[in-house]
């Protein structure tokens, strides 16, 4: 519990009252099977963070922040939600599937294949889009022990 | 309040002092050691008696106090108790009746402002305790016999608004035989109650119930009813209002018989407001078949003539009684009044700021207020429930909780009748058209009133579906105008798309935008959420903090015609004692002029918000005198006279810097001390304490009743005597409870920072806040504040400050 409190003050998050004005908003809960950002945060507050750290479906949200617009009690969700998933990440809780974006980003600094883009570019006469430089990437994904986290 | 004067003039010797220290059961108990502050107590110099006791306010608490009295011949009495502002009126009455002038009271508040505020360091409550029954010792010694003036009451009411409450109100005191004045902004009473179509939980025709009464008003000769009317300004105190109202012409004059002739001659058109906006109406016109006056108005605003020019006349062709009257001007009504009932009522919230349900946007997504005038009979769609794109009537009606209440991006408190009226308007719709598919999207159903459950558990047997939780958002199919809900089952756990015909946003209840203008013409207390505040939420929930001013209905909080209508009763029965009586006594705290001191600069006059303070003589003989009646003891003037020749009684400067000196007695140099108003700051602290919010220990509240009483002398005694920081405090700007008196409190506060500064001293170490009686957290966030600033005030800093304010020797 403490990782995750780490984080974020757990203090408001207790203010919620299950409208369910979030995951009614979510647009990941509407085309994947997830619990969605309500029953995220209760499991949490009342059962701990253990309960849906190991959940790959913590993974689907994009942080696009729109469960959090409309919040009416202006919680803030997605903060709650990268703390757990920065905690999950710390105990090697990592989903293949973000596993591998995350190694596309150390080998090209993108977490996208990108030639397709280069070539529809090419077709409006734009430039292909910049080199990214990698070691500065990979120096960055060093220090912050991304790496390692993703290896284990 | 009347009681046997005691012709003993303050002596300082033979002082004998009783003071009891309340433990409030375990509310101070629980914190304080109150049997240590009562040994510490008696060790003070003139205490002859001091006791702690389980509850003083009970009748054996009082007891002993009188008792002690007589047996001790106690001449002052302190008690270490709760806030001045709950028990002072007890308290004063008890040694009243024993016998001795009810002003040789003090009290100490031990429980607001210590026992509930440092719950967790009770060594430091129990020492704050001691500092704070030391300064009341010290002020009581200082406390002198005073004699209430009493004033007479007008027996003659004023009710503002008339809507449900304003109506039972007048009615009420009409009936119980005073002359009532009710004043209404629109063109007929009724309120939002002649909007509805019909009440929960019995299901009654609102404006069936609500009819009879509004004739009763129009035709009771004690009521004298002032429609298209505004108050414009008010002066005087309780019991001797003067009131002024402006009354916009009509226009049409009483003779109208509401035929209608006028109205299909008016070639101009304007929304519907009683209808919400869903029809429209003509620039002449009667707000609503039922109203009252029966007469109709002309909205010059649509209307073709503006300024006396006469462009059509088309209305005055139609009338055949000649009732068109287009000279009309503004009437001025002066009325003297003793009492005001304030029955303002609210506004309804507005969601269209909540874009994702499509309000404004999507044409079938509508308000339960333009749900009420849909299904009303005497509405635009004479009671059939159609769909606004269409017409058609619909299939399928989603209803959605909580729009505009329970949350912080619109208003945070509950507005209680949206649950029910919900449950009304679905068992309307399944009534008259039982194949409906309605389902209500809720997140709590609070049906806590009488009948209310039943209603709930009705319309679950028609057949509505009840599904917890909010949509996220509502889409629209553009072809068809149908709604889409998506959102989450939450007690299923599933999530769903919902198609609904028709969406009705339960919007809640809202202070009237413009409540302001009436909370600051009366000195009213406005809550945080904008509604007005009660003097007491529990014991005066209808009394505002200033006597003679009453509140009804909406005005003061969310409420259901039951409510209101209780309200207004209630008000009406407070007003009726108030005048029954048929007279006050005004709290001796008004302020005397001390001719031989007085010079007549009429400093003092020029700072009295209530013009209260006269020069009259001549030359060397012109003195300043004050005017007792209309004199509400601010106690402004006294800090601003130079020569010390006019004293507010009851907080004199001896007393005020008595207390001062006693308070930064023990380790002034981490105390703040604080100078709070009594109506906002005290009070502001007084609901921090009701809060528990909890802030550091060294801070000592002294009282005045206004800020602006608070003169540079004791600040600068505060400093001198060591004090690490200084706090005044009082009602926001425009909020004063004497109409302005706490500018003259900022123009202080200004000029002693810029003495400060050029004395090289940090003019952070005076603070001055405007702090509301709402605002508790804010008191709290800035004692919190102030701690941080002590905690950097060093020993040199304090030295200087008591160099740089040394009385300087002529």
């Amino acid at each position: 519990m403490k990782e995750v409190w780490k984080h974020i003050e757990p203090e408001h998050l207790y203010f919620c009252y299950e409208c369910s004005r979030c995951t009614g908003s979510c647009p990941a809960a509407m085309v994947l099977d997830t619990p969605g950002p309500r029953r995220i945060l209760v499991s949490c507050l009342y059962s701990g963070p253990n309960a849906v750290t190991g959940e790959e479906s913590l993974w689907y949200c994009t942080t696009c922040h729109v469960c959090e617009d409309r919040c009416p009690q202006e919680l803030h969700i997605v903060e709650l939600l990268t703390a757990l998933m920065n905690v999950a990440a710390a105990r090697g809780n990592i989903p293949d599937k973000i596993r591998a974006v995350t190694d596309k980003i150390a080998r090209t600094g993108r977490s996208v294949i990108t030639y397709r883009v280069d070539e529809e570019r090419a077709r409006f006469g734009l430039s292909p889009l910049a080199q990214i430089n990698v070691e500065e990437v990979e120096a960055l994904a060093a220090r912050t022990g991304l790496f390692e986290k993703v290896k284990t | 309040m009347a009681q046997p004067e005691k012709k003993k003039k303050p002596q300082t010797q033979g002082l004998r002092i009783g003071v009891y220290v309340c433990h409030c059961g375990l509310n101070i108990g629980g914190v304080v050691d109150c049997r240590a502050v009562a040994e510490y107590a008696a060790s003070l110099p003139d205490v002859t008696l001091a006791v702690d006791s389980m509850y003083t306010c009970s009748d054996p608490g009082q007891e002993q106090i009188k008792a002690d009295i007589l047996e001790h011949d106690l001449n002052r009495v302190v008690v270490a108790s709760c806030t001045p502002r709950l028990h002072e009126p007890t308290f004063r009455a008890a040694v009243g009746e024993a016998g001795l002038n009810s002003y040789l009271l003090e009290m100490a508040n031990i429980r607001e402002h210590c026992s509930w505020v440092h719950l967790h360091d009770k060594e430091a409550a129990t020492a704050k305790a001691k500092d704070l029954v030391r300064m009341a010792v010290a002020r009581a010694r200082l406390l002198a016999p005073q004699t209430e003036i009493v004033v007479p009451v007008t027996r003659r009411a004023l009710v503002l608004g008339g809507g449900v409450a304003g109506i039972q109100a007048s009615l009420d005191l009409a009936n119980a035989g005073y002359k009532v004045g009710l004043v209404e902004r629109s063109g007929s009473i009724g309120g939002r109650m002649a909007q509805i179509d019909k009440t929960f939980p019995t299901m009654d025709c609102s404006i069936c119930i609500l009819a009879p009464k509004m004739s009763e008003v129009g035709r009771h000769r004690n009521i004298e009813l002032m429609t298209l009317s505004e108050l414009e300004s008010v002066e005087g105190y309780v019991g001797n209002f003067k009131v002024k109202v402006r009354q916009r012409p009509r226009y049409v004059t009483d003779k109208c018989t509401s035929c209608g002739d006028c109205v299909a001659e008016c070639p101009q058109l304007a929304p519907n407001d009683f209808d919400a906006g869903l029809s429209t109406r003509r620039g002449i016109y009667i707000p609503f078949a039922q109203a009252v006056p029966s007469t109709y108005l002309i909205d010059m605003d649509m209307c073709l003539n503006k300024e006396g020019i006469v462009a059509c006349d088309k209305c005055y062709q139609a009338c055949q009684h000649n009732c068109i009257d287009f000279s009309q001007k503004d009437e001025i009504h002066h009325l003297e009044v003793g009492a005001i009932i304030v029955a303002t009522g609210m506004d309804v919230y507005d969601p269209t700021p909540l874009t994702e349900f499509g309000y404004r946007k999507f044409p079938n997504v509508i308000t339960s207020l333009e749900f009420e005038r849909l299904i009303n009979a005497g509405g635009p769609s004479s009671g059939r429930l159609i769909r606004p794109s269409d017409g058609r009537s619909p299939e399928k009606v989603a209803f959605l909780q909580c729009i505009g209440s329970r949350s912080f991006r619109s208003n945070v408190y509950c507005s209680s009748i949206c649950c029910m009226n919900t449950i009304k308007d679905v068992l309307l719709i399944k009534e008259h058209w039982p194949e409906t598919e309605v389902s209500v999207h809720y997140i709590d159903i609070r049906a806590y009133g009488k009948g209310f459950e039943e209603l709930f558990r009705r319309a679950r047997m028609e057949g509505v579906q009840f599904i917890r939780g909010l949509p996220g958002e509502i889409i629209e199919n553009y072809k068809t105008r149908n709604l889409t809900l998506i959102g989450e089952d939450t007690l299923q756990g599933t999530i769903y798309r919902k198609e609904a015909d028709m969406v009705v946003l339960s919007v809640g209840v809202e202070p009237r935008s413009d409540s302001e203008v009436i909370q600051r013409m009366l000195n009213l207390s406005q809550a945080a959420d904008g509604f007005l505040l009660e003097a007491h939420p529990k014991l005066r929930p209808v009394d505002t903090p200033v006597s003679g001013v009453f509140l009804a209905g909406c005005v003061e909080g969310p409420k259901d015609i039951r409510e209101s209508v209780t309200q207004a009763s209630a008000a009406a029965s407070r007003a009726n004692i108030l005048m029954a009586q048929g007279q006050v006594s005004v709290e001796a705290i008004t302020a005397r002029v001390n001719e031989d001191l007085c010079t007549g600069c009429g400093l003092c006059a020029a700072v009295c918000p209530f013009k209260s303070i006269r020069l009259e003589g001549e030359g060397k003989d012109k003195k300043a005198v004050v005017i007792e009646a209309s004199c509400a003891g601010c106690g402004t003037c006294a800090a601003e006279c130079p020569f010390g020749a006019i004293e507010q009684r009851h907080f004199t400067d001896a007393q005020i810097l008595s207390q001062v000196q006693a308070a930064t007695e023990v380790e002034p140099e981490r105390l703040v001390v604080a100078f709070c108003c009594n109506w906002c700051s005290y009070a502001g602290a007084d609901f921090a304490g009701v809060s528990r919010m909890q802030y550091p220990t060294p801070v000592r509240i002294i009282r005045t009743m206004c800020s602006g009483r608070v003169s540079t002398k004791f600040i600068a005694e505060a400093f001198l005597r060591g004090a690490a920081a200084v706090l005044v405090s009082g009602c926001h700007i425009g909020d004063c409870h004497y109409i302005n008196a706490n500018l003259h409190t900022e123009k202080r506060v200004r000029k002693l920072w810029r003495r400060m500064e050029k004395g090289g001293l940090d003019p952070n170490r005076l603070q001055l806040a405007w702090i509301s009686a709402a605002e508790g957290n804010l008191f709290a966030e800035k004692i919190n504040q102030l701690a941080q600033i002590v905690a950097k005030v060093t020993p040199a800093e304090i030295e200087r400050s008591r160099e740089y304010f040394k009385p300087k020797k002529k």
